[in-house]
């Protein structure tokens, strides 16, 4: 059950890393001089969601 | 079949083998595994810096000096001059030992049979608490104390929804404190487990061939090759990981250094 919840949790996080990563790279085809700038934002974004992901990953393990 | 009906006792095994054990002493007074690495790769990181500023001159050569200086570099440009902005500066020397600390740390934990630092929930609350105490000096000693308790909220929210924003913020503010430390400690802890289970899978699958050699087994056992690719394909991913959280580390404290000392606008 807990893996199942897992998985269900994780559609949020995919989806949100999945968000930034499109956000970044239309950003950068628009305006290619900003790629260091909106590279450094988008790593942050995926940082935040990311931390989501592991945190279900880690209490899936733990219950 | 049969494999996979091992499975969960070997991952269990493994979840185990990752909680702090003593290897000296016990657990009051003593070292676990991880508080042991975490002591070598300062060893580490102290021997390269020295070694650098040993083998330094003012036209750099070599692999070694040259790749130390650019990842010096990197922390200058990158995090310290483009987040903090003008005083980068003052604040250039502690982000610089986030940086290094945590890189080395995780690094060390990506070589097989060695221990990341960072891998242990207490080592990554003990550097998040150190970078929050650190831009909440910094934010008192721009505003002062009432000063900076006012600049949590933004200025131009009119009266009633002030308090409730002020309330808002300053619980992020304390949330600052366990996302730092949890993000790194899941990254390390997670990716750890996940090259964990994938070795433990091709192990278990290529038993059997390894026991008895027949045709059988030797089918058996294909999905042994599968499961390495994957292992070293997280394996690099891992490398990637090791690097960018030291990096979002970093960023992060930084961007909360500069929250902090910005001006009220």
């Amino acid at each position: 059950m807990g893996v199942i919840g897992y998985g269900l949790g994780v559609i949020g996080a995919g989806l949100a890393i999945g968000l930034a990563a499109f956000g970044a790279t239309s950003a950068m085809a628009r305006q290619p001089e900003v790629q260091g700038r909106a590279f450094t934002v988008f790593i942050l974004a995926s940082a935040f969601t990311e931390a989501l992901g592991l945190i279900g990953f880690v209490v899936t393990l733990i219950s | 079949m049969d494999a996979f009906a091992k499975l969960p006792d070997a991952i269990a095994e493994l979840v185990a083998e990752f909680s702090s054990t003593p290897v000296v002493g016990n657990l009051n007074v003593g070292l676990t595994q991880y508080s042991l690495w975490l002591l070598i790769a300062g060893v580490v990181l102290l021997a390269v810096i020295f070694a650098f500023v040993k083998k330094q001159s003012l036209a750099p050569k070599g692999f070694f000096v040259n790749g130390v200086e650019w990842v010096i570099e990197y922390v200058e440009d990158d995090i310290a001059k483009g987040v903090v902005g003008s005083n980068w500066r003052q604040h250039f020397p502690f982000l610089a030992t986030l940086f290094f600390f945590i890189l080395i740390n995780n690094f060390i934990g990506l070589v097989p049979g060695m221990k990341p630092g960072t891998g242990a929930i207490g080592c990554t609350a003990a550097v998040a608490l150190v970078s929050f105490i650190y831009f909440l000096y910094f934010g008192v000693k721009k505003h002062g104390l009432f000063g900076y308790l006012k600049s949590l909220a933004p200025a131009g929210v009119s009266f009633p929804m002030n308090i409730f924003v002020w309330v808002i913020e300053v619980f992020s503010l304390l949330l600052r404190l366990v996302t730092l430390a949890v993000r790194l400690f899941c990254n390390m802890f997670a990716g750890h487990i996940v090259m964990g289970s994938f070795a433990i899978m091709a192990s278990i699958f290529a038993q059997p061939l390894l026991a008895h050699f027949s045709a059988m087994n030797a089918v058996g056992a294909l999905p042994s090759v599968a499961w390495v690719l994957i292992l070293l394909i997280i394996y690099a991913v891992e490398l990637i990981v090791a690097f960018v959280q030291a990096y979002v580390f970093t960023v992060l404290s930084a961007v909360y250094i500069q929250i902090a000392e910005a001006d009220a606008h």
